[in-house]
């Protein structure tokens, strides 16, 4: 089932491009974390996955089962390029990053509850890891996207956490999915990008130049 | 379009940027690598009382040392590294520059309440050359929301809490109970004869009664202990980590000091008294209702014998075989 949506969509000759961009753009946008974090991010190899949008609940829900409570930085980003980009936490990533990102330095007011901490230091971090992947897949497709603020929902049990009025149903989905984890600490989590048939055009044509470079 | 035509084209378009750039109600600011100052509004020169000549080239953290810090410069890097935008809340930061605020509200923050954003800016390569931030005025929406807050959990004539946000702690100290065990009780009273009192001497007095009785009750609790105004003439005060003894005589304290206050409306020297029902949270309860409810029927008991005393609900302990 789908399968036959890829193949409407993209032919297997420009799947493959676009796994070679992401490969490529993930390794970069790892590389330039951990300078801008001070600590390494893994980001494993990216899938692209095409399906109908409403089949994305299930689909983001049966990857994030195993975490139970999850936290969930999202931002819409703006160009050629555009769409969604959700990035789920696994339970208590929060709490591990506040240690991992104020070395020893304490910034923050003594009244500001642990929660409020955990918010802000989850959007930061999130919109630095969802920045690094959006804005490398971009640059290498030659456009320049900018983005939302980020917003979060925090530490919600996963099945609550995402909706099925989530997305729009009319679309089909193009999921990038990478899967990263800190080497420091017990931070781990998924990211997906989710762009649809409005980027679809402007897609194909990104890649046949991105591949006319090397021909 | 001939050569010229195209300069001066982008002459005029250049002032009109720079006047929207100074006309806007917003700060902007621009900052290169080095995070030295390339850009610095009418807005900024208002509000930061520093002038664009004297901050132009600098570096940022000359004027405004406490952005030094690993956050801000962990944003910068971001921004510089993958043209990333980088958003700073009012809620999480209250503000990324210290500026005074210019409102005119009773409540008073320290300092404007902004809302920023920083992003890249970038030069014909698409190289991202420098970055810029705005800077928005939150404080009044800041101040409106602290006063719905405040609507949303106080009483309108006493001040106290209301009855909404006693019922949203009751239901967390009622499950932070149950799942951990542990101790509290509540304490409900209600004015003895206040219709005789609204009847004999208007609904003003009736008023001026409630606030009075409030808010000397108010004195004889803890920081920890809440209180609300639960109804017309009945008030409930929710009390953690009180066992039903400690609350009984916190409860016998109400009522003596209520006996012998004298309340004085317009001349008139008015003595009301108070019943009073106390309950405490028992791990076989099911809902915070049925300690409502307990303490509800205590009050009744406290009324029906005859008024100006305290009931403590009825409780048979099961026996466990």
């Amino acid at each position: 089932m789908m399968e036959t949506h890829e193949e409407q969509i993209f032919t297997s000759e420009e799947l493959e491009i676009l796994q070679e961009i992401m490969n490529i753009a993930f390794g970069k946008s790892a590389a330039d974390l951990a300078d801008v974090i001070d600590t390494h991010v893994v980001l494993n190899v990216p899938f692209i996955d095409i399906m109908q949008v409403t089949d994305l609940p299930s689909y983001i829900l049966n990857y994030v089962k195993d975490y139970r409570n999850i936290s969930i930085v999202e931002q819409n980003f703006w160009g050629r390029f555009k769409g969604d980009a959700l990035l789920v936490f696994s339970s208590g990533s929060g709490k591990e990053l506040i240690t991992m990102l104020q070395h020893g330095e304490n910034t923050s007011l003594e009244s500001d509850p642990i929660e409020i901490l955990e918010r802000e230091t989850l959007m930061e971090v999130g919109n630095i890891i969802i920045g690094a992947c959006v804005g490398k897949l971009a640059e290498l497709l030659k456009d320049v996207v900018t983005y939302t603020p980020p917003m979060i929902i925090l530490e919600r049990f996963y099945n609550d956490a995402i909706s099925e009025n989530h997305f729009d149903p009319d679309k089909t989905a193009i999921v990038l999915k990478t899967d990263f984890s800190f080497t420091e600490g017990n931070v781990s989590g998924f990211l997906f990008l989710i762009t649809s048939n409005d980027s679809i055009q402007w897609m194909k044509e990104a890649l046949r130049v991105f591949i006319a470079q090397y021909e | 379009m001939d050569e010229g035509g195209v300069a001066g084209f982008y002459r005029t378009i250049r002032m009109i940027f720079q006047q929207i750039f100074d006309a806007i109600n917003l700060g902007i600011v621009i900052l290169d690598r080095d995070l030295k100052v390339q850009g610095w509004n009418r807005w900024m020169e208002v509000h930061s009382g520093i002038p664009v000549n004297d901050i132009i080239n600098t570096d940022i953290f000359n004027s405004f040392p406490h952005l030094n810090n690993s956050k801000f410069i962990r944003s910068c890097k971001s921004v510089f590294t993958f043209g990333n935008f980088c958003f700073f809340s009012q809620k999480l930061h209250h503000y990324l520059f210290p500026f005074k605020t210019t409102s005119y509200s009773d409540f008073r923050f320290d300092y404007m309440q902004q809302s920023c954003a920083m992003g890249p800016l970038r030069n014909d390569n698409n190289e991202i050359t420098n970055l810029f931030i705005y800077v928005q005025d939150m404080t009044e929406v800041a101040v409106y929301e602290h006063k719905l807050v405040e609507m949303n959990m106080r009483d309108g004539l006493t001040g106290i809490y209301n009855r909404r946000f006693l019922e949203t702690k009751l239901k967390e100290e009622f499950n932070r109970h149950k799942r951990y065990g542990g101790v509290f009780s509540i304490i409900m009273f209600d004015i003895d004869f206040f219709k005789k009192v609204n009847d004999t001497y208007g609904h003003q007095c009736g008023d001026f009664i409630l606030k009075s009785i409030s808010s000397r009750v108010a004195t004889l609790i803890r920081n920890v202990d809440f209180m609300a105004r639960y109804g017309g003439e009945e008030f409930c005060c929710l009390l953690p980590e009180t066992g039903i003894q400690a609350a009984t005589a916190v409860a016998e304290r109400f009522r003596s000091a209520i006996e012998h206050q004298e309340n004085n409306f317009d001349g008139n020297l008015i003595k009301v008294t108070i019943s009073l029902g106390v309950a405490e949270f028992k791990v076989e309860m099911e809902s915070p209702h049925s300690l409502i409810k307990k303490t509800d029927e205590a009050l009744y008991r406290a009324k029906r014998e005859g008024r100006n005393r305290i009931s403590v609900m009825e409780w048979e302990e099961t026996v466990h075989p």
